[in-house]
């Protein structure tokens, strides 16, 4: 396999097909989330679960669509997310193509490292746009605590994303990575674009 | 087919507005309420895209929409109220916390420019029909897989909400526990979103058969199923949310 095939624009009509796929699984799992009552949002599981079918450019291009679709639809302020979302996709695609995703620990440092990059790219924006918070009430009332302790604003908001992101995405990952292993190998090997046809 | 949509069917001024138009005014509104810290100024935009809601007779079913971000909205009045760091005046004190002015002064910007948000987008979701827009956009130039893709995400969610539906009624059946403590609810996750998952990625497959089948990866100009619409001063109205724009944007810069 050649370095640049994981970043290929070629992409074949399966794995186009599948994004509007993740994104269901998204919603689904957010839903599934709400109805068992669990504390996360689970709303990225199709994202980080198309990332590592597909590669990286499938993943960013199935969560900034994801939010742009909800913008439109049910939630305008997650919009303002798809930057995030999209890193999430790219981020995992990078990772699972360089074998990141050969068994859970290592897929629970996937989980790590997308949720402090989440929390990275989200601060920001929560900073601009509603001046450090994120609607989680655990995060903010952290995020209220900080600041009343005179940390910085920045401060208080990364920690306000990182109380909320990190914990969500680790779980998020070791959920889709398990799922992603019980795949039967004839659905995940048609997503990808670097697959050399071997001989029998 | 069912889908996925806020879309509401009338007929107003609003809705025969080019959805490239309303795109725009959904793009700069948002951008001049956060260009220009100005209450007045903000509380006019909200104004404006409000009165468009009315004018497009939609104006009951934002407050749906704006019921979303309410939870934000009260996390930050609260929270800017009671811990902006440049608290200096109180104005009141309410159970334990005093509210300071200049804190609250922040929240009420933020909350003003969130309700803006959400109305100028309700000004273009719940006016213009989806498929609308996307041929608009595709006409001018975005790609007609990008099109695909997004409009079949409406049709397909609404699908996947009805196989849920099966699935966790088939698993109850089976007796999966869907209540207890949380360990139990956590274990309960797998059964109900695997074969979704399998189901929805199986049917990719056939989907991507069946599109290729129909010419989707051609090279050759695509046809629009309806017939154009015909928009009239639109120009105009989009030469005027420029200048707006750059007028914010100088506005700021001599502020």
């Amino acid at each position: 396999m050649s370095k640049e095939s994981m970043w290929s624009f070629k992409l074949s009509t399966a794995a186009i097909v599948l994004i509007p796929a993740a994104i269901g699984i998204n919603y689904l799992g957010k839903l599934f989330a709400g109805l068992l009552k669990l504390p996360l949002w689970l709303d990225s599981i199709g994202t980080v679960l198309s990332s590592m079918l597909a590669g990286p450019v499938i993943g960013a291009a199935s969560g900034i669509i994801n939010n742009i679709i909800y913008g439109i639809t049910v939630d305008p302020i997650s919009t303002v997310y798809a930057i995030t979302s999209g890193a999430i996709g790219l981020i995992v695609g990078v990772m699972a193509y360089k074998g990141w995703i050969a068994n859970v620990k290592k897929a629970i440092v996937i989980g790590f490292v997308v949720g402090f990059a989440a929390a990275t790219i989200s601060t920001p924006l929560n900073i601009i746009f509603w001046g450090g918070q994120t609607g989680n009430v655990w995060g903010d009332a952290f995020y209220a605590f900080l600041v009343s302790k005179d940390m910085p604003v920045w401060i208080a908001s990364f920690a306000d994303s990182i109380v909320v992101d990190v914990p969500d995405k680790v779980v998020t990952v070791i959920i889709s990575f398990l799922l992603f292993k019980g795949l039967p190998k004839t659905l995940t090997n048609i997503y990808r674009s670097d697959n050399e046809i071997k001989e029998l | 087919m069912k889908s996925m949509t806020l879309y509401v069917d009338k007929k107003s001024l609003m809705h025969d507005i080019d959805p490239l138009t309303k795109l725009l005014y959904v793009i700069v509104s948002i951008a001049v309420t956060y260009i220009l810290p100005i209450h007045t100024f903000v509380f006019a935009v909200t104004a404006i895209s409000v009165l468009l809601l009315i004018i497009g007779k939609v104006f009951r079913k934002i407050l749906p929409i704006i019921a979303i971000g309410i939870i934000l909205i009260v996390s930050i009045i609260i929270v800017q109220g009671a811990f902006h760091p440049d608290n200096k005046t109180v104005l009141f004190s309410l159970g334990g916390f005093a509210f300071y002015q200049e804190g609250l002064s922040y929240a009420l910007l933020i909350t003003l420019r969130v309700i803006n948000m959400l109305s100028s987008f309700g000004v273009l979701i719940l006016t213009t029909k989806p498929d609308e827009l996307m041929e608009r956009l595709m006409k001018k130039g975005m790609s007609p897989k990008i099109g695909y893709v997004l409009l079949s995400v409406l049709q397909i969610i609404p699908q996947m909400q009805a196989t849920m539906g099966k699935i966790t009624d088939a698993q109850r059946s089976r007796g999966m526990e869907t209540e207890g403590n949380l360990f139990v609810r956590m274990r309960a996750f797998f059964p109900l979103i695997g074969p979704v998952v399998l189901n929805s990625l199986n049917d990719t497959r056939e989907r991507a058969i069946a599109l290729e089948m129909r010419g989707f990866n051609t090279k050759q100009n695509k046809t629009f199923l309806h017939a154009k619409k015909d928009y009239r001063h639109q120009g105009i109205i989009q030469l005027f949310l420029y200048v707006v724009f750059v007028g914010a944007i100088v506005w700021r810069i001599c502020l």
